[in-house]
């Protein structure tokens, strides 16, 4: 999980062009960190890769903080 | 009108009369003054008389509304006046004009028509590109595919020569005859006409100066100029306002437009249904539904329709080389976002956004329903399809059909509202298949590639080819089993008798938007050999062969669907088992569910809480979503939401209810 975890900070950090320390697990994407809708869609698409899992679009677009998403992407990449 | 035979001269007592209210000719002048029986001469008041000029009857008395018909201070020269006309206040004179029943003209300045007068016929319009080589030639009749092929088949040069002889010898039917007022018009309080026609029930009011013009107009849809409006070298079409200052100078505004509030254009062209305010157009061919509301925006130099264009929109045709040379296209259904800037050339694919100031050339036309924004330095960066399921294209496709103000049974322009089409589609097939090989053979230590001009990111290279994939394949299923449903709703025995297509109907893989009508392109190469032969003896022809094409799109479509479908999954409709369409059902099921639940989460994006920023009255968040909730409403009440869970609910009834019959 915390490998897991800090990939997802890292894509994170790197699609939003944010310093990785500001990437919390209470860190809203559109809130705090400043994600527009296409930076969204782009950070589906970087966990995709990051991890090589298929993400449910309008599951994924549904979460809305750092942490959240970590939960998301956890149980996808244990399959 | 009266027939020329039934004038009569006047008699010495209407005469009497006429002198006695302070009528006057030059003493051989008086005989050339014929009037209609019903001719009343007491309704003539202090009017001098020129050349020849002919009356009708006066039977209209006036009303609290309407004053009675005659003539008062007024000096009119070699005109045809009708029955029940008002011609009263002129203050220079009317000439040459034949004034038709009903109509009223009062308190006017000039208005009058040369001997050499075309009424905006002929006139050459430098559309999209301002230096030229791309004229288009106006007359009555131009509609946007005309105009459309004039301008953009330049590389057909013997099209081009054919085209312009028929286009001509339309326009010049406008030449060497009067003006006319037509029946039941109203010119007031309008300074200047010279050389302008005006259809019948037009209503010409408080207009500043109109020259060498033609305004159409009808009693389905009657055409309106306003107040300080100056219009030069120009024809509008049956159902249009041009008010509140617009300023025209060598344009042609097609039916249902609407321009006013002091915009300006020069050498455009406006066809169906387009809204213009406030900014500036210069050589723009603005197809239908080009929509432009505010200030501080220049159109110019662009190809465009279903267009809308945010405040400050900006494009740009001069690189100070050649001069104005440069020219954009902006595909069907495009945005561009408040200030956006466009440095031509570009090309935007279809139903696509564009942000920012854009400084760079490219070319996104292989990816429509795309965000086109710029980066700092004015590069262009592309995400793929993300404007696929967005609210704004449901909307769009919704909206267009309930906003045709074209009244009548004359509708000139041939318009395919369809959002999702061959065309577009055929887009995204493409699309998807340079994105796919992009992904492929793209290395990963790459974060973008660059295709004509644009960059896309690697890692949403996948996500786009994906988002097409799944709209080509909504479309087609979607295609399908609407075709299928209505032809065993006729009476087609099974899906496989239902898919066989119309014998009329054209394959081609690739389709063509001209004008806003839709055409495999081999329907448009057979028309323009067909013009290039010498087969159409007029434009009322090359009309005719138009309209058969528009009449054709959906046997056309069909075909397109059926074909490409097959291609795609490398089946046999028409040798399919009953089973295979119920699976095309479930696949449409799944597809269009996620599709409109997408949209559904687009939707829900205008409610959250960065839309309640700035509601409240004291910053607090209970204010802000009272506030907001009192002003907006919720989520869950508001109509498009509401009609978005409706489709969803009627597309699993519909996919029963088709399973049940293709398997009866």
């Amino acid at each position: 999980m915390s490998d897991i975890a800090e990939r997802v900070r890292k894509v994170v950090a790197e699609t939003l062009h944010v310093d990785e320390v500001n990437v919390v697990d209470e860190s809203r994407f559109v809130e705090d960190l400043g994600a527009d809708s296409t930076q969204s869609i782009e950070l589906v698409a970087a966990f995709e890769e990051e991890f090589d899992i298929d993400m449910d679009e309008q599951a994924a677009l549904g979460v809305k903080s750092v942490g959240d998403a970590i939960q998301f992407i956890d149980p996808l990449v244990q399959e | 009108m009266v027939p020329d035979r039934e004038y009569r001269s006047l008699t010495p007592g209407e005469l009497q009369v006429m002198r006695s209210q302070g009528c006057r000719a030059g003493e051989d002048q008086w005989d050339r003054i014929r009037v209609a029986e019903g001719f009343d001469a007491q309704r003539m008041q202090n009017v001098l008389f020129s050349g020849r000029v002919r009356i009708g009857a006066h039977t209209r008395s006036g009303d609290q509304v309407r004053a009675p018909s005659g003539m008062e201070n007024a000096h009119v020269v070699d005109c045809t006046v009708g029955n029940d006309v008002r011609i009263a206040n002129v203050a220079v004179r009317i000439a040459n004009y034949h004034i038709a029943d009903g109509s009223c003209v009062e308190d006017v300045g000039l208005i009058e028509a040369g001997p050499d007068a075309r009424f905006g016929n002929g006139v050459e319009v430098e559309a999209l590109n301002e230096g030229g080589g791309r004229e288009v030639v106006l007359f009555n009749e131009l509609c946007a595919q005309t105009a459309y092929l004039m301008c953009l088949y330049r590389h057909r040069p013997v099209f081009i020569e054919k085209l312009m002889a028929l286009v001509s010898t339309a326009a010049s039917q406008a030449h060497g005859v009067p003006g006319t007022i037509g029946p039941n018009a109203l010119v007031r309080s309008t300074r200047e006409m010279i050389d302008v026609c005006v259809g019948r029930g037009a209503v010409i009011q408080g207009a500043s100066s109109l020259g060498n013009g033609t305004i159409l107009s009808n009693d389905d849809a009657p055409t309106t100029v306003g107040v300080d409006v100056q219009a030069h070298d120009f024809i509008i079409a049956e159902g249009t306002s041009v008010t509140d200052g617009a300023m025209l100078a060598k344009c042609f505004v097609g039916q249902g437009c609407r321009i006013g509030r002091q915009f300006s254009a020069e050498s455009s062209l406006f066809f169906a249904n387009c809204e213009a305010f406030h900014g500036e157009a210069v050589s723009v061919f603005a197809g239908p539904y080009t929509v432009t509301h505010h200030k501080s925006t220049l159109l110019i130099a662009g190809l465009h329709s279903f267009y809308n264009a945010g405040s400050g929109t900006n494009f740009s045709n001069h690189r100070y080389k050649l001069g104005p040379v440069h020219e954009g296209k902006l595909l069907r259904g495009t945005k561009t976002g408040s200030f956006s800037y466009l440095m031509w050339p570009c090309r935007v694919g279809a139903f696509s956004v564009v942000l920012g100031k854009h400084t760079r050339v490219f070319d996104t036309q292989r990816f429509p329903f795309s965000a086109v924004e710029a980066d700092a330095a004015g590069r262009c960066t592309v995400v793929p399809g993300i404007m696929l399921a967005t609210v704004g294209t449901v909307r769009d496709g919704a909206k267009w059909p309930t906003r045709d103000r074209r009244r009548g049974d004359t509708k000139r322009d041939r318009i395919t509202f369809d959002v999702f089409s061959p065309y577009t589609v055929g887009w995204m097939i493409r699309g998807r298949d340079v994105l796919d090989h992009a992904a492929s053979t793209t290395d990963r230590c790459r974060t973008a590639v660059v295709m004509e001009g644009a960059e896309i990111k690697r890692v949403l290279l996948k996500r786009g080819a994906k988002y097409y994939r799944r709209a080509i394949g909504m479309y087609l299923t979607e295609q399908i089993v609407e075709h299928v449903e209505s032809a065993m709703a006729r009476g087609a025995a099974s899906p496989r008798d239902a898919v066989v297509p119309s014998p009329r109907a054209v394959f081609d893989e690739s389709w063509m938007d001209v004008g806003g009508q839709l055409m495999p392109r081999r329907r448009l190469d057979e028309f323009c050999g067909a013009v290039e032969q010498g087969h159409f003896k007029d434009v009322a022809a090359c009309r005719a062969a138009l309209d058969e094409i528009h009449a054709c799109y959906l046997d056309d479509q069909w075909l397109w669907v059926k074909s490409t479908y097959e291609s795609l999954f490398d089946v046999d409709l028409a040798g399919s088992h009953d089973d295979y369409f119920c699976q095309i059902a479930d696949t449409l099921l799944e597809t269009k569910r996620d599709f409109l639940n997408l949209v559904l989460l687009d939707a829900e994006k205008e409610f959250d809480n960065q839309a309640r920023i700035g509601f409240g009255s004291n910053g607090s968040e209970s204010s802000a979503c009272a506030d907001f909730e009192a002003v907006r409403g919720r989520c869950d009440d508001n109509e498009f939401v509401r009609e978005i869970q409706r489709q969803i609910a009627a597309l699993e009834e519909r996919v029963d209810h088709f399973k049940s019959v293709v398997t009866r």
